[in-house]
């Protein structure tokens, strides 16, 4: 039986000029675990929220909903659980213990009850440890493993999760997806999840959904579904490497969602006499925009050093990106270098000129400008064109155009807008060296690859880019060099398709899957193009 | 019972009622010497941190301070500018400042043993209302705390402080705090949201808490009770007085009683801390 139908859900804003969601239908049978893909705005949050009684906004719906056999405003807030993309705000109280048993406490639960159910969840969920602890001192990760406790006790028959992972770094957002898998497979729990990071998601779920523009062009079971986007290139790029790879190679058979089954994938079509393609030569200029030596930099003194003399060097007109776990000192190292942060020890210069020269915020006049990773904290009017104004920046200044968002407040954008808008204003004092702390966090594939089209546009005029993020596919997509961060000091530095190809594990799905068969490929486009010159039927060229 | 810090935070905010009530409020000097004395041991066997220079300073501006203020009392030591300095006046200096530098220690030991959680499960149990209230402002405070530098920095990245000067700082300050606000009611927008999805107001709340409240800890609260009545109804029988000259009324039998029972007050979580210590001791040489 079904746990949840949707029927012909039509779904319009009110003053909105067209329906956020049109004609939605599908179902979920219990136990099943269920993906949701769709660009940002595509109607997934909205899907979701209508699910939710308390959460479901107001407009003018016409269709059914049916949960449980019921009306969804009849089932009680316990059974449907919802967990959302900050980790931060979502938390109410002061303390993880206090914060699992929130729900309960409303729930009017006697004490000895919650204390049970409590316990039993935190003992599951690993989280006995910090059990006492301040939520403050809990990493994201740990913070929406909270979140997602706090629901499960309640123990709900259906998990709504909207984009649970978009705030986390990679190692995070495993961990956090291989729980809720667990979590679907061990009690039978019906999850219903919306989300940008497809890698993981798709081969664990048993059914993909894809909205777009709040239609659901797409419902069935993933390997289906993947098949099915061969010409639909915006959908295309969100999902995972295998399928892209797929469909980039013209492919046959059954499409292969997993890294795994994209290797089997690979070996049982193509084979592999050409094992490389001829790599252009890398060149950069010899003038360092950013140069660090032996940076020693701690917050405070009785506190271990978090840069631990490290040096780098990026040249000028370069696009480098800085990859490196959580705490390895990325953050920081931008921080220092856009001034922000003064190291102990070691000498950094900017535009060939020691940092300590730059007197009187001479620095961020035509020189160095940070973009932060909570791109929030760089609004402080009401409007986006306020924005822009507040800094002198004409429209056609700019290598893309807001002017559709002008009339907005910067808070009510999606993430990818908000980034756009908060690299506009960075821009607006003309920097020659941009410093990108994760800048690709919460996007969508779509979003991502318009991103790095403004960054090459900006490389073209001159701007030097330098990128702290976790995000593996954007640095070996955009970046002219990369080097990995750890603890403190830059351990390697390279070109992507060498420096991807030598990590085993911190490396595109891309290098995974073709791995010790063809050598430096990074990209799904030069897998592709490996595997096409390796076509059965041709003749090997080289 | 065990020490302090290992009861139910109710039982040890009774123990602390009773014992620095009496010493706040009670100038006799049997009861302040024992309060001192009680307060300076638990500091230095309990969990109290942090260094005694205050408490010295304060001793010693209160103590002379009192004779300098007051001249009243009948025996004159000397004359300083024209002014006596009386016995009386120093010895109530002496004794106010050793009031005030227990009172002090008292407190010390408590904020060390009440971390925010048990102060919170008290006003918990006056209002579940409150204690939430209360635990979403402890979380929030900080947090503005450092959203206010993230965006400070983000804005000097920016280039929006034009020159290194004080009304271009406070300017900023200014464009900062605004911020801060919007930010504030973003946030709770989606704290809300993560509220009602969790069936807040949905129905009547109940209150949990990590605390349980044991045989013991019923003990330890009827004990501080009891010594406390003991010793309020013991120094009803005893007058002392400062001024105009320094008198002490006979002390009957119940008097001594409320002597002695405000000294097992005072020295119970010495002794509790001391009995654990010994405790673990033994156990440790059964190992």
């Amino acid at each position: 039986m079904a746990l949840l139908a949707v029927e012909n859900l039509t779904f319009t804003y009110p003053g909105a000029a067209a329906p956020a969601l049109q004609n939605v239908s599908f179902s979920l049978e219990a136990g099943s675990f269920t993906v949701m893909a769709g660009a940002t705005g595509s109607g997934k949050s909205t899907l979701l929220r209508l699910l939710k009684k308390e959460l479901a906004p107001l407009g003018q719906l016409t269709g059914a909903i049916t949960l449980n056999g019921t009306d969804p405003a009849a089932v009680p807030a316990a059974q449907v659980g919802y967990v959302a993309q900050q980790p931060e705000q979502q938390i109410v109280t002061d303390k993880v213990w206090h914060e699992l048993a929130f729900g309960l406490e409303n729930m009017g639960l006697p004490k000895k009850e919650i204390g049970r159910r409590v316990a039993e969840m935190a003992a599951y969920f690993g989280i006995e440890a910090w059990y006492d602890r301040p939520v403050s001192e809990l990493s994201g990760g740990q913070k929406q493993l909270l979140n997602l406790a706090s629901v499960m006790v309640m123990q709900p028959g259906l998990l709504l999760l909207d984009e649970p992972t978009a705030q986390l770094d990679p190692i995070a957002a495993a961990d956090f997806m291989a729980t809720v898998h667990k979590i679907n497979r061990e009690f039978g729990l019906t999850v219903l999840l919306a989300e940008h990071r497809l890698e993981e998601a798709v081969p664990l779920c048993d059914r993909l959904l894809v909205l777009e523009n709040g239609a659901l062009p797409v419902n069935a079971p993933p390997t289906q579904a993947a098949a099915a986007l061969a010409d639909r290139p915006e959908l295309l790029c969100a999902m995972p490497s295998a399928v892209q790879l797929y469909h980039a190679v013209g492919g046959q058979g059954p499409c292969p969602l997993s890294v795994r089954q994209g290797r089997q994938f690979v070996t049982a079509h193509f084979g592999n006499a050409v094992r490389s393609l001829p790599a252009p030569p890398a060149v950069h200029s010899e003038k360092p925009a950013l140069a660090l030596q032996g940076v020693r930099l701690r917050y405070q003194r009785h506190l271990p050093d978090v840069l631990q003399g490290t040096d780098l060097t990026v040249y000028e007109g370069e696009l480098f990106c800085l990859l490196g776990g959580n705490g390895s000192g990325k953050s920081t190292l931008l921080a220092a270098a856009a001034g922000l942060a003064q190291p102990y020890m070691g000498r950094i210069a900017v535009l060939g000129k020691p940092i300590k020269q730059y007197k009187n915020q001479s620095l961020y006049r035509n020189g160095v400008a940070l973009l932060p990773q909570d791109v929030q904290t760089v609004f402080l009017r009401n409007t986006v064109a306020e924005e822009l104004a507040d800094v002198d920046l004409a429209a056609e200044e700019l290598p893309f155009d807001l002017s559709p968002l002008y009339d907005r407040h910067p808070y009510d954008l999606s993430g990818g807008e908000q980034q756009l808008v908060a690299l506009a204003k960075v821009l607006a004092a003309r920097p020659k060296l941009l410093l990108l702390d994760e800048p690709t966090k919460g996007l969508d594939a779509y979003t991502k690859q318009r991103f790095i089209g403004v960054l090459r546009q900006l490389q073209g005029q001159g701007v030097t880019v330098v990128a702290v993020t976790h995000d593996v596919a954007f640095a070996c997509a955009c970046a002219d060099r990369c080097g990995l961060l750890f603890r403190g000091q830059v351990v390697s530095v390279g070109v992507p398709a060498e420096f991807f190809a030598q990590n085993a594990f911190y490396t595109t799905a891309a290098s995974r899957i073709t791995r010790g068969y063809y050598d430096g490929a990074v990209t799904v486009e030069a897998a592709a193009r490996l595997c096409l010159l390796n076509a059965p039927g041709k003749e090997p060229t080289a | 019972m065990q020490s302090l810090a290992h009861h139910n935070p109710a039982a040890v905010a009774v123990y602390f009622a009773g014992v620095a009530g009496i010493a706040m409020f009670c100038m006799d000097p049997v009861i302040l010497t024992l309060s001192l004395v009680g307060s300076l041991l638990y500091f230095a066997v309990g969990g109290g941190r942090g260094g005694h220079w205050f408490g010295l300073l304060l001793f010693a501006a209160m103590a002379i301070a009192g004779p300098v203020l007051s001249h009243n009392g009948v025996t004159v030591l000397f004359v300083l500018n024209h002014n006596p300095v009386t016995l009386e006046a120093v010895i109530y200096g002496v004794a106010s400042a050793g009031m005030i530098v227990a009172v002090l220690y008292w407190f010390r030991s408590f904020t060390a043993i009440m971390t925010s959680d048990k102060l919170l499960y008290l006003f918990g149990r006056l209002s579940p209302r409150l204690a939430l209230v209360l635990s979403m402002a402890l979380r929030f405070v900080p947090l503005f705390g450092r959203q206010a530098k993230k965006i400070n920095a983000a804005q000097r990245a920016l280039g929006l402080y034009k020159d290194d000067n004080l009304i271009d700082t406070f300017r900023g300050g200014l464009r900062v705090f605004s911020v801060l606000i919007t930010w504030g009611l973003e946030q709770g927008v989606v704290t809300a949201d993560s509220m009602v999805a969790r069936g807040y107001g949905a129905g009547r709340r109940t209150h949990f808490d990590i605390f349980p409240f044991g045989l013991w800890d019923g003990v330890l609260t009827l004990t501080s009770v009891a010594l406390t009545a003991l010793t309020l109804a013991g120094l009803r029988q005893v007058a002392f007085t400062y001024y105009p000259a320094i008198t002490i009324s006979h002390i009957p039998p119940l008097g001594w009683v409320g002597y002695a029972a405000y000294a097992l007050l005072v020295l119970l979580p010495t002794l509790l801390q001391g009995k654990e210590a010994l405790q673990w001791r033994c156990l440790r040489l059964k190992i």
